[in-house]
């Protein structure tokens, strides 16, 4: 799994390839915590190259969406989930709890 | 179809991910059938490392995938404490994310994905969780 984050304007894009299971899923909190800490709460994650997500990887969005309730500040966009990925996070409910949007246009445009 | 043992650490996901999914694949499951597989399994691993072993490399995991009439079946075993999937709860998936428990999520994942999920625990033997998959299932 790598990530690369990029700033733009009112948000940062993080976006990820390969797996998101337990052993790379830290990885990301890590980088979500350290924007946080950084006042950066706007967050988009970009799945396109994402191969795979488990309920780990799961966990670390819903939790750093929690974060931003909790605060009333920023929330966590998911952008371009492949079909498969999105099937699971439908079964979890979790499509219910986070916005996904089809590109990170749109995805940038909501902040 | 083949048999193969794992150190039980998170870094071994992603290896026993690539044997089941290869295997899922020369089986013809379709690509979502094969994810659902793979999500199953990968579950399932990471709460024997968490649970059964309470923590990474305490042993190894032995995954068993055998082709079966109209599907495929995977045996994973392990030699750590009784952890029995049946026991957890299911989330409440419905429930406000501030309310939100999400312990369990894992096994509701296994339960709905897969035709069936079956647990054993042996003195001598341990841990052995049958997980079935039926094409079209």
């Amino acid at each position: 799994m790598e990530f690369t984050t990029t700033e733009h304007k009112n948000c940062h894009v993080i976006a990820v390839s390969g797996r998101i299971d337990s052993y790379t899923s830290p990885k990301i909190e890590e980088e979500l915590k350290s924007l946080f800490s950084e006042g950066h709460c706007n967050i988009v994650i970009d799945f396109s190259d994402v191969t795979y997500l488990s309920s780990s990887g799961m966990l670390v969005f819903i939790n750093a969406e929690k974060k931003c309730r909790l605060k009333d500040q920023g929330r966590v966009l998911l952008s371009r989930v492949p079909p498969q990925i999105l099937s699971s996070l439908k079964l979890a409910g979790f499509d219910q709890i986070f916005e996904i949007t089809p590109d990170i246009p749109a995805a940038i445009n909501r902040f | 179809m083949a048999t193969r043992r794992f150190p039980a650490n998170f870094k071994s996901l992603a290896l026993i991910s690539d044997f089941v999914v290869d295997l899922a694949e020369k089986a013809d499951f379709s690509a979502n059938e094969t994810y659902a597989i793979q999500t199953a399994v990968d579950e399932a691993c990471s709460n024997i490392i968490d649970h059964a072993y309470g923590g990474e490399n305490k042993g190894e995991i032995e995954v068993n995938v055998i082709q079966i009439r109209n599907g495929i079946q995977i045996v994973l075993r392990d030699e750590g404490e009784p952890f029995d999937p049946s026991d957890i709860p299911d989330p409440d998936i419905t429930s406000p994310l501030e309310t939100r428990k999400e312990r369990g999520l894992g096994v509701f994942f296994m339960r709905n994905l897969m035709d069936k999920v079956i647990f054993e625990f042996s003195n001598r033997k341990g841990n052995t969780l049958t997980l079935v998959k039926y094409k079209g299932g």
